[in-house]
């Protein structure tokens, strides 16, 4: 039965909150569309770094390149912009001058010639970034290529099969879909998801609580004739529905983004139809109860507002730790995984998006342990101030 | 009418209230005067059910407030030492939402509403939201808030502090009003002129316990002082505690 007095908040505390213009913008607006954004602009500027270096001409700065003047014929035949360098190779590593530098050895030509290995030395940092390694990579490409075709030329010239130097052969078969490369990059989508149903009830759970008691009008609300326990419910499913109101904003936002992922480079096709939205969005509401609940928990023990801020602020990073678990734990979902609330719309989402079969009894266990414990959160929450220590601020 | 039946509330190792009694009769508007940090503050939370008395009794016309405590605010209206008001509503607004937290109908909070709003003089501020209200306003608008559902016994803690000539003047005259319609009025003050201006029955608390009680006459005869101040320093340094627990 919904009782008059839980109507009675619900409806002011909403009323209320809705007056408060910059609230508004700031929780449930910023909440909603900061997600999306974020998402997409990190995606996207991780791609288009790794294309940069992938696609353009390949400058590669080489140290003595006059002891090789084959291989240089063989790079400049790849396309590779040969620069001469006016320091040493490390320290235009140290500087950040370059991704890798190629230093010839004195004796390269003399080695060729001897049919001995010759050797040259590639200069890197293995620490730098990402995009870096595209340019490592391929600059060893290129000089193993010219490797193995000299190779196979001095093995012919000697009348050998050069085939003989390969005793097995690795034929390689990858599996990923179209959608799952680069899903990788995607895995951190379901958090900026997330982390706007988190922004979103964030404001009210703290100011029905603790912000009521600084402002002492917690103590007059609970002088009328009506239990505590339908006064918290009421302010409870106040800040619950902010966080629904966020969350559907949120994948308005992310629908709306989606045309700008850039899904060719990623390799992959990321189209949601409208029933994938609304099955997000079915797994995504009972997370609202449970953060609403734990963030009135955590606000109703503070004892100011700004005390209150701070913690909860902090609560809007816990569904960063599945998110960050799921890089490393199998890739095949466990029970205990669906159960666990976040964790499992981490996964279902991620499936989503990477085009996979989701499966009703997923869906199910997912929604209904998130519901379990959100509910259970929601039995404590709306029980904290029958605790008279509660009551006061001072 | 409110009995305060030898109730007791400890906070940690400290005593706040030691068995503190007292009768707050109906028609009549009844004192509980002691310094700051006597206890009036606690006494009043649990006359008034906000907190549980770890000993003791206290019934709201007849109603045990431990065992009932939502029947027992039911007849009551308090205007508690915390009086926050909810500032992006307006002042009209804050009434209705205590009234609807009352089970008022919507007739009833317009009705009382309008009443309450001219016998206060709060027509200038009344649909104005509540941030920026001065301290008689945020006071005047507390106190409507706390006895829109025209209860039986009125509670005040410390309802004048901090305000000025006028507005102190104003309550005043809204409790003797109050006391004239057959209410039960119990406050809680520390300002001697106030509780010798508007009062019946005095009980004087301190460090916790009642030391004395009567009216204004009494008081001053059991202490042999000429005024209330003089005499409530007397009452309250004497060691031996005449005549209370009467």
């Amino acid at each position: 039965m919904i009782s008059r007095a839980f109507k009675t908040v619900f409806k002011k505390e909403v009323m209320e909150n809705l007056r408060d213009r910059r609230t508004m913008m700031s929780s449930v607006l910023m909440g909603s569309f900061l997600g999306p954004l974020m998402a997409l602009g990190l995606i996207y500027m991780s791609v288009q770094m790794g294309k940069d270096k992938a696609e353009k001409q390949l400058e590669l700065p080489v140290f003595n390149m006059e002891y090789a003047q084959n291989l240089e014929k063989h790079l400049i035949s790849q396309d590779v912009k040969i620069v001469t360098l006016d320091k040493s190779p490390e320290d235009a590593i140290k500087d950040k001058d370059y991704d890798v530098v190629l230093a010839i050895s004195e004796n390269f030509a003399e080695s060729i010639e001897q049919a001995k290995p010759a050797k040259v030395m590639l200069y890197f940092d293995d620490s730098a970034k990402g995009a870096a390694s595209v340019s490592v990579r391929r600059v060893r490409a290129l000089i193993n290529a010219y490797s193995s075709s000299i190779g196979s030329m001095r093995l012919q010239l000697r009348g050998v099969s050069p085939g003989l130097m390969k005793v097995v052969s690795i034929e390689e078969h990858d599996q990923a879909t179209a959608q799952s490369k680069g899903a990788q990059m995607m895995l951190f989508l379901p958090y900026f998801l997330i982390m706007g149903l988190f922004m979103g009830s964030m404001y009210l759970a703290i100011d029905t609580t603790a912000g009521e008691k600084e402002r002492k009008s917690l103590e007059p609300l609970f002088l009328n004739p009506v239990s505590r326990v339908q006064v918290l419910a009421g302010k409870l499913a106040a800040t619950v529905s902010f966080g629904l109101l966020t969350l559907v904003l949120t994948l308005i936002a992310f629908k709306l983004t989606m045309p700008f992922y850039p899904t060719k480079s990623l390799g992959m096709t990321l189209s949601l139809s409208m029933s994938d939205m609304g099955l997000m969005l079915l797994v995504l509401l009972p997370l609202a109860l449970l953060a609403g609940s734990i963030q009135t928990i955590i606000a109703a023990f503070s004892k100011s507002f700004k005390e209150a801020q701070t913690y909860v602020n902090l609560v809007v990073f816990i569904p960063l730790i599945p998110s960050m678990l799921l890089m490393f734990l199998p890739v095949k979902e466990k029970l205990w995984m669906i159960a666990t609330p976040i964790m499992s719309q981490n996964i279902i989402i991620g499936q989503l998006i990477r085009g996979e079969v989701v499966t009703w009894f997923n869906v199910a266990v997912c929604v209904f342990g998130t519901l379990f414990v959100g509910g259970l959160l929601a039995w404590f929450a709306v029980r904290l101030y029958n605790k008279e220590s509660m009551l006061f601020a001072d | 009418m409110i009995t305060v039946d030898r109730i007791s509330k400890s906070f940690g190792d400290v005593k706040a209230v030691k068995d503190v009694s007292l009768v707050a009769e109906d028609g009549k508007i009844t004192a509980l005067l002691g310094a700051n940090g006597a206890g009036k503050t606690t006494s009043m939370r649990m006359i008034y059910a906000l907190i549980t008395p770890e000993t003791g009794l206290v019934t709201v016309d007849g109603i045990n407030s431990t065992e009932d405590p939502v029947a027992a605010r039911a007849r009551m209206g308090v205007l508690p030492d915390a009086r926050g008001l909810y500032l992006r509503l307006t002042a009209r607004e804050n009434m209705a939402y205590f009234g609807r937290l009352q089970g008022m109908s919507e007739a009833d909070i317009k009705r009382r509403s309008d009443e309450l709003v001219s016998r206060l003089g709060m027509e200038k501020f009344a649909d104005r939201q509540t941030d920026g209200f001065s301290q008689g306003q945020r006071v005047k608008v507390a106190i409507a808030r706390a006895l829109l559902h025209d209860p039986q016994n009125i509670l005040l803690d410390e309802p004048t502090n901090g305000l000025d000539v006028m507005s102190t003047r104003a309550i005043r005259e809204f409790l003797r009003e109050e006391k004239s319609r057959g209410k039960c009025v119990l406050f809680s003050s520390h300002v001697m002129q106030e509780v010798s201006a508007v009062c019946d029955e005095i009980t004087v608390i301190d460090a916790g316990a009642v030391r004395a009680k009567g009216t204004e006459a009494e008081l001053l005869a059991l202490s042999g002082a000429n005024n209330l101040e003089d005499a409530f320093v007397s009452l309250v340094t004497e060691e031996v505690k005449t005549g209370a627990n009467s």
